[in-house]
């Protein structure tokens, strides 16, 4: 596969008994990306901001976006995955970005595989639970109302992934089915609270550790980044994005893109 | 046609604010609106009735199970369930059901049930639903992802265990059991008659047929509504090439009789409307959570939106939600089939009907909704027992055997242990 500067390809990397897919965008050196709740339905603003310096590798776990859903039924069983998916599309040992669940994820392959990052940027991990200040029941709220705790600029979540005109049924169809499958993996790792006992081993995870929230997160509290700070035994730092929502890569793509770049030297 | 009394046992003390001050009456319902006094008295009010419907000549009494739900005080069906197999001699002890997935390990379905159908001399119908969202994923925190998966293996374990010579190990993925040995044993063998309550999903049809189980659609709003999903089971068992016995079937239909059409009218107006207004008061965002659904339903609804696009129809709203319920007046319920009212002549012609109409053998009838007081309950029960049950009962019997009906409320004679009391009235004081 050939990836031009500007441009993005997707491909699939076989990875236990299905596929996953995966997106690239631009050249540079090689940075993981692991999104968090909404996936990658599209090659997203944030993907080609990293990319204009980087050579961005972003797979989707499996149930999101393309990735056939595979049994996933523990939290074992994503980070069996997970560290699987690492190998298949030669992240392991790299810089990653980690987004929501997706960091949640990483953080827990980081806790039982120490060497799988070299450095990992965590935008509103999740993973952590405190009942004077719990995540809130994304899942309980109508769906049109879901998207408003996930960004603080919804609208524009939904224009970027809008389906184009002129799809026939067998296309709109496979695209309803896809959404269903990324909210169905989203909701699986958070259910019925999200926190599979990552507390307990956080200090296992060894990497320089960069965290990044927005200030207007509606979904995970701001105070949860402390939280991860103090576990973290490599913590170095905690960036706040003025305006962004839980999805901050999606609402500041751009804000997001510059915390990471000083991420490894912060 | 078996004609059962199907009791909610709903909460009957909600104030007449509750829609506007309340986000919802089922997971999330105010805790300080429960007054443990009353549900005393609601208690042994639905158990009285339950009895005296299967005194009166209902051939069965339906319990079900709700969690944090203020339309259903029985967490524990199977509870109420043995107190009925006590105090009533020779109906079906229909439990509609319990939802495999939240008992941990499942094997105490299969032995509670077990218990229910030795006391009550074979008596039990073993009701297996999945379980509302409601239910399962919020009031019990399971994965709408892995909830039908847990429900598919619950009930081959159930089964095995009920059926097996020996004792066995049973290696699931969500139950590990060394040595599976359920004691008591049910008395009806192999086992009790099961029972699926479901919604219209392609796969539940199939499951139903091809398991020989019966395939309950337990809806709140009436015939009209239930003709497509009927017409899909038996599209479906027909495409099986089995044959359209309708006591593979059940439905639930609310009903109200009084000596007169417009007594009818006038006597349950408020309990009906305390029922679609009240009870039903469901918070939206617990109506889907994503997993719940299957595939195949995901893509069927996705082809009828396509189709109605196609047809530049208005999308019609959902006739489950609450904005859609609030705007319902009680004449408005009788026209659109959720309740059916009148005079003992109305509503045999009218259930007749019905029941030809969706081929359905085991028409479970709801004869006390929302806040209906006890007299009013006793009043329709013994109406329709004395005259729409003679009218009606017979329908089907010429033609179908109920191959589902369990066999110590069929041939009560045979299996009938000493009966340590008559019928009573009842526990209420």
């Amino acid at each position: 596969m050939t990836v031009t500067a500007a441009g993005s390809d997707t491909r699939r990397v076989s990875v236990g008994d299905g596929d996953l897919s995966v997106i690239e965008v631009g050249t540079g050196p090689v940075i993981g990306y692991l999104h968090g709740l909404v996936g990658n339905p599209i090659v997203h603003p944030f993907l080609h901001e990293l990319g204009d310096d980087h050579h961005v590798i972003a797979p989707s776990l499996p149930g999101f976006d393309g990735s056939d859903p595979l049994p996933v039924r523990s939290m074992h069983d994503w980070v069996f995955l997970a560290s699987a998916t690492m190998d298949a599309v030669g992240l392991t040992g790299g810089q990653v970005v980690a987004a929501s669940v997706g960091a949640m994820v990483a953080l827990e392959l980081a806790a039982v595989r120490p060497e799988a990052f070299t450095h990992l940027t965590l935008l509103a991990p999740l993973g952590l639970w405190d009942d004077a200040d719990p995540i809130h029941d994304l899942w309980s709220e109508r769906g049109a109302k879901q998207p408003g705790y996930v960004f603080s600029n919804a609208e524009h979540f939904a224009e970027l992934t809008a389906d184009p005109d002129g799809l026939d049924v067998d296309e709109l169809m496979e695209r309803e089915l896809g959404r269903y499958r990324t909210r169905r993996s989203a909701a699986s790792l958070m259910w019925p609270i999200p926190d599979h006992g990552l507390a307990a081993r956080l200090h296992r995870v060894k990497c320089p550790v960069h965290i990044v929230w927005g200030s207007d997160d509606r979904l995970a509290p701001p105070s949860y980044a402390h939280r991860f700070a103090e576990m973290l035994p490599e913590c170095r730092g905690i960036s706040v994005i003025d305006g962004a929502g839980h999805a901050l890569e999606w609402d500041r793509p751009a804000e997001v893109a510059a915390v990471v770049r000083s991420g490894p030297s912060a | 046609m078996k004609l059962l009394w199907f009791h909610l046992m709903p909460y009957s003390d909600l104030p007449e604010d509750f829609p506007e001050r309340n986000r919802s009456v089922w997971v999330d319902i105010d805790p300080s609106l429960f007054d443990p006094v009353k549900c005393q008295q609601m208690y042994n009010d639905y158990l009285d009735e339950l009895e005296y419907a299967a005194a009166a000549g209902f051939d069965g009494v339906c319990v079900n199970e709700h969690h944090s739900n203020g339309y259903g005080l029985m967490p524990s069906p199977n509870l109420w369930a043995a107190s009925l197999a006590r105090n009533t001699t020779d109906a079906a002890i229909v439990v509609l059901g319990n939802s495999l997935a939240l008992y941990n390990p499942p094997i105490r379905v299969a032995e509670e049930m077990a218990m229910l159908d030795v006391v009550s001399g074979g008596r039990l119908v073993a009701g297996f639903p999945v379980g509302t969202p409601m239910d399962t994923c919020y009031a019990y925190g399971l994965d709408p992802a892995s909830l039908r998966e847990r429900y598919q293996e619950a009930h081959d374990l159930i089964m095995r265990a009920w059926t097996a010579d020996e004792p066995f190990a049973f290696n699931g993925t969500y139950t590990k059991l060394r040595s599976v040995n359920v004691w008591p044993r049910p008395l009806q063998q192999p086992h009790p008659p099961v029972w699926i309550p479901g919604g219209g999903s392609v796969e539940t049809w199939e499951w139903c047929a091809e398991m020989d189980y019966v395939y309950c659609y337990l809806s709140y709003y009436g015939y009209k509504l239930a003709r497509k999903q009927m017409q899909g089971f038996w599209s479906k068992v027909e495409e099986l090439g089995l044959e359209p016995n309708p006591y593979r079937s059940g439905f639930t239909q609310f009903i109200g009789l009084a000596d007169t059409d417009e007594e009818a009218r006038e006597l349950y107006r408020e309990p009906a409307e305390y029922f679609f207004h009240r009870s039903l008061h469901v918070h939206g965002g617990y109506a889907e959570p994503p997993g719940y659904k299957t595939e195949a339903t995901i893509r069927q609804g996705v082809a009828s939106q396509v189709e109605m696009a196609a047809k530049n129809a208005e999308r019609r709203p959902n006739p489950g939600s609450k904005a859609a319920i609030h705007s319902v007046d009680f004449d408005e319920m009788l026209e659109r089939g959720w309740v059916l009212v009148g005079s003992p002549t109305t509503v045999a012609e009218k259930l007749h009907d019905i029941a030809t109409e969706l081929n359905c053998g085991h028409m479970m009838l709801l004869m006390h909704f929302g806040n209906m007081s006890k007299e009013l309950a006793m009043h329709n029960t013994k109406l329709f027992a004395e005259k729409v049950l003679p009218e009606i009962g017979d329908l089907f019997d010429d033609q179908w055997e109920d191959r589902w009906w369990p066999q110590g409320a069929r041939d009560r004679a045979a299996l009938r242990v000493p009966a340590a009391s008559a019928v009573s009235g009842g526990g209420a004081a």
